[in-house]
């Protein structure tokens, strides 16, 4: 394995690490894009040890930096956010190309890094498959139901509710979330329509639910509820891990998180002679 | 602004190149240069974007200045768990001399943060520094390593963050976010901040946690810092930490050691 520190992109204006297998015999890159606002290593490092472990199977990575995160600055451009995220992952990949050769594109990204993973692999034929983690979905009524329902009945959340001034923030106890920025998910029609595009063009996809998301998604069978038939694809493919965070801050969980993505990869992309 | 950045440059160095290092060169170089030693963990991700915005101001100000990963942490090489404290004080003599060697020569200053501070202090005279500048540098190592235990162990029954808590997991080799080792550990409780030998400057926060209350033995040359990183919060943990009054306070007392 090595790895190299680059900045690259139309501007410059990206930073980036590729890691390289000792032996390149695949066509198939894998782009990490920013989770939220943390910068290229990921979550708890999660980008650093699975570019690692990918390059240990045999396949080139590079983890890096959009447009005004991290160690990136801005390109200059007078573009809308959107497009800004396409233009970087296309630069991520030439880049890629001119240092693996790789030609096809697999994305990895959780939570905006997902929605971002979902607009470039829409855009751009050279991706072949993609990994959203706590990506696009919706509350339906199954998940109302799931949700509310065993509150409804729970003697003690009804205690909670009537005594939560006093014990809004006992340890252990949840609390209101505090505002944040966050970007405006496209709508679940358009979302659809994108993925069966997307699913024409035959690309694998993965779509990895955390525990941390239950306000929106919190049970396996939530995934048809969402995507109707397009769920049912062959080449689609979905997996709730209802222990986990969303950011994988247990090192068990993160490993579990890895596994899946090594068989996913080795399944969908397989290597004839590992990298290292 | 733009040329600058664009001449900020991202790169692997030290013995078997396992470092990774970000150099920002200054435009009118004034003779010394700074280099900034991360926190370790978490912390490290939570003060990325802070350092950045550091290494930004200094070099805006004629001040040559290296950001860097140790060993096991952020882009280096090396796994989580294999981060230890003597590799980390070699570490950090390994990126003052590659500072020196790009700066071409000089006097070189560095910024710390929590273990990024007590690293500095600890390396000041091995790595030839010619002044420090501590940010809640860890006063008290068994209490740093009592606070991540802690934390560790709230983290699983923590129902902001999971649906289901998890009381009977063995996390007891890990740290909010990392795996550690147990040397580690045992180097950690025994970590004492000494006399750098050098010039030193310490910044504390408004409400600083116990592993970096401030010691009285440093009285007259402490200054308090109007900010708060709620270092031992769980809730936290994904948070940045971006604080003007810390940047001017870090840059006023990196100057005044030039």
């Amino acid at each position: 394995m090595h790895e190299q520190a680059f900045r690259f992109g139309s501007a410059r204006h990206l930073v980036g690490v590729v890691g390289l297998p000792a032996v390149i015999d695949h066509g198939v890159g894998v782009l990490f894009l920013n989770a939220g606002m943390v910068y290229r290593i990921g979550p708890f490092r999660l980008h650093v040890e699975l570019a690692r472990r990918l390059n240990g199977l045999g396949y080139p990575t590079l983890r890096f930096d959009m447009s005004t995160i991290g160690d990136s600055g801005a390109s200059g451009q007078r573009l809308s956010r959107p497009e800004q995220v396409v233009a970087d992952v296309r630069d991520a990949m030439e880049l890629l190309q001119q240092q693996s050769g790789c030609t096809r594109f697999v994305l990895f990204g959780l939570c905006s890094g997902a929605q971002n993973a979902h607009s470039a692999a829409h855009a751009d034929s050279r991706v072949v498959g993609a990994l959203f983690l706590d990506g696009y979905g919706h509350r339906t009524l199954g998940q109302r139901v799931r949700h509310y329902l065993p509150r409804l009945l729970s003697v003690s959340s009804w205690r909670h509710r009537f005594s939560r001034h006093a014990t809004v923030n006992a340890a252990g106890a949840p609390h209101p979330a505090e505002p944040m920025f966050v970007v405006e998910p496209l709508p679940p029609k358009v979302v659809r329509g994108q993925l069966g595009e997307m699913l024409q063009r035959g690309l694998k996809l993965d779509f990895i639910y955390s525990g941390g998301v239950a306000r929106y998604f919190n049970h396996i069978r939530q995934f048809r509820e969402c995507f109707g038939r397009l769920a049912d694809h062959p080449n689609m493919s979905a997996s709730h891990f209802k222990e986990t965070d969303h950011t994988y801050v247990l090192s068990g969980d993160r490993q579990r998180l890895l596994d899946h993505v090594e068989q996913w990869m080795q399944r969908h992309f397989p290597v004839t002679r590992p990298g290292m | 602004m733009k040329a600058r950045i664009e001449a900020e440059l991202p790169f692997y160095f030290g013995p078997g190149r396992e470092l990774f290092g970000f150099y920002h060169p200054a435009a009118a170089v004034k003779g010394s240069a700074v280099l900034l030693c991360p926190p370790f963990g978490v912390e490290q991700v939570r003060c990325h974007r802070l350092y950045r915005q550091l290494a930004h101001g200094l070099a805006e100000s004629g001040f040559p200045v290296l950001r860097f990963d140790y060993f096991g942490t952020g882009d280096s090489a090396g796994e989580s768990r294999q981060f230890e404290w003597t590799r980390c004080l070699a570490d950090v003599i390994t990126a003052a001399s590659e500072l020196r060697a790009r700066h071409g020569g000089g006097r070189v200053l560095a910024f710390g943060a929590r273990l990024g501070a007590n690293a500095a202090l600890a390396a000041a005279q091995s790595a030839r520094l010619d002044g420090v500048v501590a940010w809640d540098a860890i006063t008290d190592g068994a209490a740093l390593v009592r606070q991540y235990e802690r934390m560790q162990e709230s983290l699983k029954v923590d129902l902001n963050r999971f649906e289901y808590p998890r009381p009977t997991l063995d996390v007891s080799s890990q740290w909010p976010g990392f795996e550690r080792s147990d040397a580690l550990r045992s180097q950690l409780i025994q970590l004492r901040l000494l006399d750098p030998g050098v010039a030193s400057a310490w910044l504390y926060s408004s409400t600083p946690d116990e592993p970096s209350a401030p010691d009285e033995h440093r009285a007259g040359r402490q200054v308090r810092v109007e900010v708060e990183p709620r270092w031992d919060d769980v809730d936290s943990l994904e948070l940045a930490i971006l604080s003007h009054p810390l940047l001017d306070a870090a840059k006023r007392h990196l100057k005044e050691m030039a």
